[in-house]
């Protein structure tokens, strides 16, 4: 079966892109109020849409269906590793999502595969992400695809009663 | 005991950057041994030794260290027997909390585990971001090296994120 085409993003799809984080943000805040935004979260996600669409060092790709509806997008970046552990250089996936009604139809497997290519092309041996502890199904998405759980980041809140992890 | 380590944590200083220097690749070295996808890059113990000073400098880093028992000879200094790291940062403002203190590296030497000074680091660190501001505290930790995820899980820290790699020669 042919999927549904994927291309680099362009300034033009900022607003889709938008929609899009935002119902990513709201989804996996839903299930852990820690990721919850803060009131100047859009103003800056889209400052920064606009700066990473003409930095090459950032990578945006769009899952587009019948050449106007964005249903998905995933977004990376090439950082310098710390300087004393290995790799020299990383590649980071920032950001993946898929509209909830195209989900299981390998968009996402799509448009990570086409991210690892152009992040191969720069010369970038190791790809990292972070993935919420109780998003379950996107672990479950990166597993099939071959990521191996590296590091466990935890947190801890200042205020007695702050939000909490799931479940817990 | 808890206060006993405590009172064995101080403020680091340049008189200690040789010994910090030579824990600090000790305890790099320990964390590539249990996660070799962390292992050590040749220039690492030189990239080491030319920034603990700058590190030393910045307002925002806290650098401690732990002391052991003097050797009993006039004047010795004790020596250093542990170290912790942190970093207080102000992130773009994504998330809820933009001002984070992060625990970055804490290490005591294998012969003096056991006495809590893991622990009095870690209290004096964050109580060290804490005061610069910090609303949240964070720490990462390999997932080979269990026994560190539940020393901080004890301290109170609830896993938030798993980070994940994928080699690309492999694809
Ligand atoms: C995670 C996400 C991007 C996956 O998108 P998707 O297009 O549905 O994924 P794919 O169809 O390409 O899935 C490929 C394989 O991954 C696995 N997988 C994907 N979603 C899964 C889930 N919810 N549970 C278990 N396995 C899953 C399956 O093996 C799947 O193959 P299969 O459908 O043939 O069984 C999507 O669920 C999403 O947008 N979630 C909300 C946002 C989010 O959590 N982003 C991740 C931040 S790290």
């Amino acid at each position: 079966m042919e999927g549904v085409p994927i291309r680099n993003a362009r300034r033009g799809d900022i607003p889709s892109l938008l929609l899009l984080w935002n119902a990513m943000m709201k989804e996996i805040s839903a299930t852990d109020s820690r990721f919850a935004l803060h009131a100047r979260a859009q103003e800056h996600q889209t400052a920064q849409f606009q700066r990473w669409l003409q930095d090459e060092k950032h990578l945006i790709v769009v899952a587009e269906e019948g050449g106007r509806l964005i249903t998905g997008f995933a977004i990376a970046s090439v950082t310098a590793g710390n300087g004393w552990q290995i790799p020299v250089r990383v590649g980071r996936i920032s950001d993946i999502y898929v509209a909830a009604p195209r989900r299981r139809q390998g968009v996402a497997r799509r448009l990570t595969g086409r991210l690892l290519d152009l992040l191969y092309e720069t010369g970038v041996g190791t790809v990292r992400l972070s993935v919420a502890v109780g998003n379950d199904g996107a672990h479950a998405f990166w597993r099939s695809m071959g990521w191996d759980d590296l590091e466990v980041v935890l947190q801890k809140g200042v205020e007695p009663g702050q939000e909490t992890a799931p479940g817990a | 005991m808890a206060t006993e380590a405590r009172s064995a944590v101080r403020a680091a200083r340049r008189s200690d950057l040789q010994a910090l220097a030579d824990l600090r690749m000790r305890f790099l070295g320990e964390v590539a041994h249990a996660e070799p996808r962390l292992r050590l890059l040749a220039d690492a113990r030189a990239r080491t030794e030319q920034t603990l000073p700058v590190w030393m400098g910045q307002d925002d880093r806290i650098l401690i260290v732990a002391e052991g028992e003097a050797s009993g000879e006039d004047d010795a200094a004790a020596p250093i027997v542990g170290y912790a790291m942190g970093l207080f940062s102000t992130v773009p403002p994504v998330l809820r909390h933009t001002h984070v203190g992060e625990i970055l590296e804490i290490y005591v030497l294998p012969d003096v585990r056991g006495k809590g000074l893991a622990g009095a680091l870690l209290d004096v660190l964050t109580e060290a971001l804490t005061g610069r501001g910090a609303e949240v505290l964070r720490a990462a930790a390999p997932i080979a090296g269990n026994a560190d995820v539940a020393r901080i899980e004890r301290a109170g820290y609830q896993p938030l994120q798993y980070v994940l790699e994928r080699r690309l020669d492999t694809v």
